[in-house]
């Protein structure tokens, strides 16, 4: 039996209300040969779930003009839904029935995966996307993290429900969160817990918790033989993307890294900014992607730019990631980095969306409630050594994937093979 | 001003009437490259100054060009308001331009321009507006061409600096936690110090009405994964807001959600098409309605077919009071979702009150009940007929 649990974070909005439903278990647990098999349950989840089929659902949530979607993430299964707070009870028991009793209909069935099959074809008209999937591909391989969420076209060309059964009764097992902020009502918790929906959710009996090993991505990817990947494209520009699997969330050495990404992507007072955008005028486009993973997260350089300005280019971005663990940061970027954080803490924090999601997140990773306070006092201990020892023992072993024409592909592979394989002298 | 004391950060967002529709003949691109140049430094401040600053209070600052506009915006904790005011209205309204930053800049764009070009996506929509609207500045880019920008000079861009940003011109929305004596910090600023005369030469490079030409267009886009289908349709401009919200209540009746009709029939029920979407984009000079459907090549022909057919069958009878309502609660709550964070509201307040249509927030919804379902049927949906369209497909190059 898996009581429900519940984050409330009240505030003031006007009259809204945002419910954030994490649910463990995404990309990163499809089964070997079902890949996109969690992506393609999670947007069935909207399409008929207890007493609704899928027109009565979306009559009665667009007749709310309320917004309701499921999104497959690596590490879970994220339902949102904003609505009026007049309108909250009635469409907070459909979280409920999605979990406990979705109607996976045949045709229904079919048409997502049809959607799901179109869209994977469509992402390759974008070549940062076709940059990311090769990176994504050398940096994880088979691993959790080794596959656009979407899926796999073989793969998703045999799911049918079958899969998706075997998949239902986890559903609630793995200890979902429900997280709402907003304009709550005060009765909001014993309403919940008497609505049909979720008194049955707590009845079902418990099948054995599913064994998440994400966690394990980090030092396995450290082995992977190559660290080039080459998508030819018959594009204007170059895209590149340089990085590594680094660490989880809540990791020791994860606050460390934060602040270096702050210091490298955020804002335009940014090293990546400085150095690319402003002194050299090489790209429009740059930062860092550096999501919360609860396994070994990208830490992932970013840059675009013509083929005559490429070779300068890759050379920049190398400079900026060796830079990290050849010198300490001066005090003044530390400063500067601090009060990035702290003001992406009060950026992250805008919207009830935005807090009840992140509300939700910590209680899945297993991380206090308090830990973003927490961190902002943390990073006052942080300083520049600390960081250069983080880089040292995480940012030491970049792979960098490419997509672009191949004459330009061609001439910084050969760059790449001369210098960046041997890291920079460390002092 | 909008006064939201909880939020936890402040907007200040400061507008002006200078978008690409206000460049003149060779000056193509400009408005944007000056908005970039914005950041390169001003008469007080270094190039990446005003950025480190900003981002040292723990902020962040962005700007975007439009057609019509274009706004600059600080969000910041509300402690530093008074100081990024300050450090706003003086790199906006006293640029340096600078030679060397400009060369420098002028790659930054030029690299910007690349890199939408790899965007099939931006392209078909860039050569609907160059079909429909030809002859009209929202038929070019507002990133200009390459040939204009490198022709382009700083004094060039001085001039439409001093032509365009001036005091009616331009306009300061803040939203969040108001700073005390803004009024009066406000009064002392360099924005008081504006020229305020308004001038006839000021408003000449408007274009009162958007030439739009209807017709067809087929073309290939290399990259393309998909075939796309394109109709676009005139409105009338954004200060006829009653017509504006006719055409929201149209567009969202006829294509948002699962039980719109188009995607209803199209998506959901025939299963012909990935997605289906219509939406209105509001213009100074003219809004445009903009429908585009995205599907397999050989579906193309019945797609086009059973839009049309769905776009006539709403002349056949009046809408249901359910479908109508569903479409005024999904852009009544859109509105009110949408007011969320400080920027959103500042950037909606800003917009209107630049536009001489300073109006409460949610102003606009009242305009809602007047769309009964025999008008929106007598005066909206006739205005959505293929017919009046422009139409363009766009599909995956072939091989050579």
């Amino acid at each position: 039996m898996n009581p429900l649990d519940l984050v409330l974070d009240p505030v003031t909005a006007p009259g809204v209300i945002a419910a954030k439903l994490w649910i463990k278990g995404g990309s990163s647990a499809d089964p070997q040969g079902q890949r996109g098999v969690h992506q393609l349950l999670g947007s069935l989840l909207t399409r008929g779930c207890g007493p609704y089929d899928h027109l009565a659902l979306a009559d009665l949530v667009e007749g709310c003009g309320a917004g309701l979607r499921c999104d497959t993430h690596e590490d879970g299964m994220l339902i949102s839904l904003k609505c009026a707070d007049r309108d909250a009870e009635r469409l907070l028991s459909l979280l409920g029935w999605m979990l406990i009793d979705p109607h996976l209909d045949p045709n229904q069935v079919k048409l997502e995966r049809e959607l799901s099959l179109q869209a994977l074809q469509r992402q390759r008209e974008d070549p940062f996307h076709l940059a990311f999937d090769g990176w994504r591909n050398m940096a994880y391989g088979n691993g959790p993290y080794g596959h656009d969420p979407l899926g796999f076209s073989e793969d998703l060309k045999q799911l049918g429900r079958e899969q998706l059964f075997s998949l239902v009764d986890r559903l609630s097992a793995n200890s979902p969160v429900l997280a709402l902020a907003g304009n709550l009502p005060a009765d909001l918790e014993q309403s919940l817990g008497s609505m049909e929906s979720f008194q049955r959710w707590s009845d079902k009996p418990t099948p054995p918790a599913m064994k998440s090993d994400s966690g394990t991505t980090s030092s396995q990817n450290a082995l992977s033989k190559t660290n080039l990947s080459l998508q030819n494209e018959p594009t204007a520009q170059v895209v590149m993307m340089l990085g590594q699997p680094s660490l989880s969330h809540g990791h020791e050495d994860d606050l460390a890294l934060r602040l270096l990404n702050c210091h490298l992507g955020l804002g335009m007072s940014s090293l990546l900014f400085r150095r690319l955008r402003e002194e050299h005028g090489v790209a429009y486009d740059v930062g860092i992607h550096h999501p919360v993973r609860e396994g070994a997260a990208p830490f992932v350089l970013h840059a675009s730019t013509s083929e005559e300005k490429a070779q300068l280019t890759l050379q920049l971005l190398l400079e900026c990631w060796w830079e990290l663990s050849q010198q300490p940061l001066s005090e003044e970027d530390m400063a500067l980095a601090r009060a990035k954080f702290h003001g992406q803490l009060a950026h992250g924090a805008q919207t009830t969306g935005q807090r009840a999601e992140r509300r939700a997140q910590l209680r899945v990773l297993g991380l206090p409630a308090n830990y973003d306070q927490h961190s902002l006092e943390e990073i006052k201990n942080l300083d520049g050594i600390s960081l250069q020892k983080a880089a040292q023992r995480h940012l030491q072993t970049p792979m960098l994937s490419l997509c672009g024409p191949e004459a330009s592909l061609q001439n910084l592979a050969k760059d790449w093979q001369q210098q960046a394989v041997k890291p920079y002298l460390i002092a | 001003m909008a006064s939201m004391p909880d939020a936890p950060l402040t907007c200040l967002d400061l507008w002006c009437k200078a978008g690409s529709s206000s460049e003149n003949k060779g000056e193509e691109g400009i408005a944007h490259f000056l908005e970039h140049m914005v950041f390169k430094g001003s008469n007080h401040l270094k190039a990446g100054e005003f950025d480190r600053e900003i981002e040292a209070l723990g902020g962040s600052s962005n700007a975007a060009t439009g057609f019509d506009d274009v706004h600059f915006h600080v969000l910041v904790p509300p402690t530093a308001a008074t100081a990024a005011l300050d450090l706003l209205l003086n790199l906006v309204l006293t640029p340096a331009l600078r030679q060397e930053a400009y060369a420098t800049e002028r790659e930054v764009v030029l690299e910007e321009i690349a890199q939408f070009q790899d965007q099939p996506d931006d392209q078909v929509l860039k050569q609907l507006l160059k079909a429909c609207c030809e002859e009209h500045p929202y038929g070019r880019p507002i990133l200009g061409f390459e040939a204009s920008l490198k022709e382009s000079t700083p004094e060039q861009m001085r001039g439409f600096h001093s032509r365009r940003y001036r005091g009616p011109n331009c306009c300061l929305a803040i939203a969040g936690a108001i700073p005390k004596e803004l009024e009066e910090i406000l009064s002392n600023s360099q924005l008081a110090q504006l020229d305020y005369k308004a001038t006839d030469e000021v408003e000449l490079a408007y274009q009162p009405n958007l030439n739009f030409r209807k017709g067809r267009l087929e073309i290939q886009i290399p990259r393309l994964e998909s075939t796309r289908l394109l109709m676009t349709w005139p409105m009338p401009p954004a200060k006829n807001q009653e017509m504006v919200m006719g055409a929201d209540l149209a567009t969202t009746l006829l294509a948002e959600g699962r039980r719109s009709r188009l995607v209803h029939h199209l998506r959901e029920e025939l299963q012909i098409v990935e997605s289906i979407d219509m939406d209105i984009t509001v213009l100074e000079q003219g809004s445009l309605v903009l429908l585009e459907a995205c599907c397999h090549e050989k579906q193309l022909k019945r797609v086009e077919k059973e839009i049309h057919k769905l776009l006539r069958a709403s002349l056949d009878s009046t809408p249901k009071n359910q479908e109508l309502e569903r479409a005024r609660q999904l852009i009544s709550n859109g509105l009110c979702f949408s007011l969320e964070a400080v920027s959103q509201v500042a950037g909606l307040a800003g917009s209107q009150a630049l536009w001489n249509r300073p109006q409460p927030l949610f102003a606009p919804l009242e305009h809602l009940p007047a769309w009964t379902p025999a008008r929106l049927h007598k005066e909206m949906l006739p205005l959505l007929q293929p017919e009046h369209s422009f139409t363009l497909i766009a599909r995956p190059m072939e091989a050579s």
